[in-house]
């Protein structure tokens, strides 16, 4: 399977890799996984006001997993939470060119996206930091 | 037990007759306990499984039916991959489990994939830690073995529960279904760090 100019791109330079504080009230941390591959992926969020000031992802699965979730922050900055919480797999489907094998990385993206944006909204919610789970 | 259409005999498996050495029709829906003849539950005896694979192998592989009619020849071929296909899927734990999930209509991992945050959490660490070991070109990363043990043990503790949770087999439709789902989509999170682990392991041994 061949994979398109613009997931090869953001393959070889994926965008905002990496990681913020998720201990900070301001992060929102979205996990999320395919069962089918074992991919998992981290995506978080800076939130200044309702804007997302800054993203970083972290992800562990194949190409298009890769460049499904760099996309997705380089889309998501600067964008309102309601704004992010609008994009559809379908959208990274069409601007990757993901072949319908490939749709469910797209999928994880947008959930990664939601499942941040729930984690902020909790910690906003619970009126300070969660307490965090991660054991290491 | 099913009786030989020809001779009456019993039969340990329905994919063959021991006595007039052919193979069988076996019904489209036999499921892959009754091909071998075998109670349908999830703890399984491998080496008894082998055994009744062995023995009916010997009375249906298509090696033997070269020169027989063309109908022969392919019911011997067709039960011989349904035979192998069976011990295939029945001698691992996994695999077992899946397709028994799958036949009493319990979720495929489509349909329940959702896994626990904190669950999510540790995958990421444990990649972390892959990735940085696949980076080490001197030695191997003191944190994989210990990774590994960790790594193997929960994978016997899934299948400890899944085991538990399909004994007695439970009902269609029950809970215990969704359950076991959640714990075969664990193991594919174990099984493909275990591999990347095995993977570093192998690309060490070679450079030696």
């Amino acid at each position: 399977m061949a994979y398109s100019n613009k997931v090869i791109d953001h393959y070889n330079n994926p965008r905002n890799v990496g990681s913020l504080d998720k201990a900070k009230a301001t992060v929102g941390t979205g996990v999320v996984g395919a069962p089918e591959c074992g991919d998992v992926m981290k995506l978080q969020i800076e939130v200044e006001g309702d804007r997302i000031v800054d993203a970083k992802f972290k992800t562990f699965g194949c190409g298009s997993a890769i460049a499904s979730s760099s996309l997705a922050t380089e889309w998501i900055k600067g964008k309102t939470l309601d704004e992010a919480m609008q994009i559809k797999n379908t959208q990274i489907v069409e601007e990757l060119s993901l072949p319908p094998v490939k749709i469910h990385c797209s999928v994880l993206a947008e959930d990664a996206i939601k499942s941040a944006v729930m984690d902020y909204k909790a910690k906003q919610g619970a009126g300070a930091p969660l307490a965090e789970t991660k054991k290491s | 037990m099913t009786v030989c259409p020809h001779c009456a005999a019993e039969l340990e498996s329905p994919a063959g007759c021991p006595h007039c050495k052919v193979p069988l029709e076996v019904p489209e829906d036999a499921s892959l306990f009754d091909l071998l003849g075998l109670e349908h539950r999830f703890a399984v005896d491998v080496k008894d499984l082998r055994k009744r694979v062995l023995k009916v192998s010997r009375d249906i592989h298509p090696d033997f039916f070269g020169t027989s009619a063309p109908g022969v020849r392919e019911l011997a071929e067709k039960n011989s991959a349904r035979v192998n296909k069976a011990f295939e899927i029945l001698s691992d734990d996994a695999e077992r489990a899946d397709w028994i999930v799958r036949d009493l209509g319990g979720p495929d991992e489509q349909e329940e994939r959702a896994m626990p945050r904190e669950f999510l959490m540790e995958v990421l660490d444990w990649n972390e830690i892959l990735e940085e070991a696949r980076s080490r070109t001197e030695a191997l990363d003191p944190r994989l073995e210990p990774l590994a043990s960790e790594l193997s043990e929960r994978r016997g503790q899934a299948i400890a529960s899944i085991g538990a949770l399909l004994t007695p087999m439970p009902p269609r439709g029950s809970p215990n279904l969704v359950r076991v789902r959640q714990e075969l989509n664990s193991i594919r999170y174990v099984d493909r760090a275990l591999a990347e682990i095995e993977a570093l392991r192998l690309a060490r041994a070679s450079v030696r």
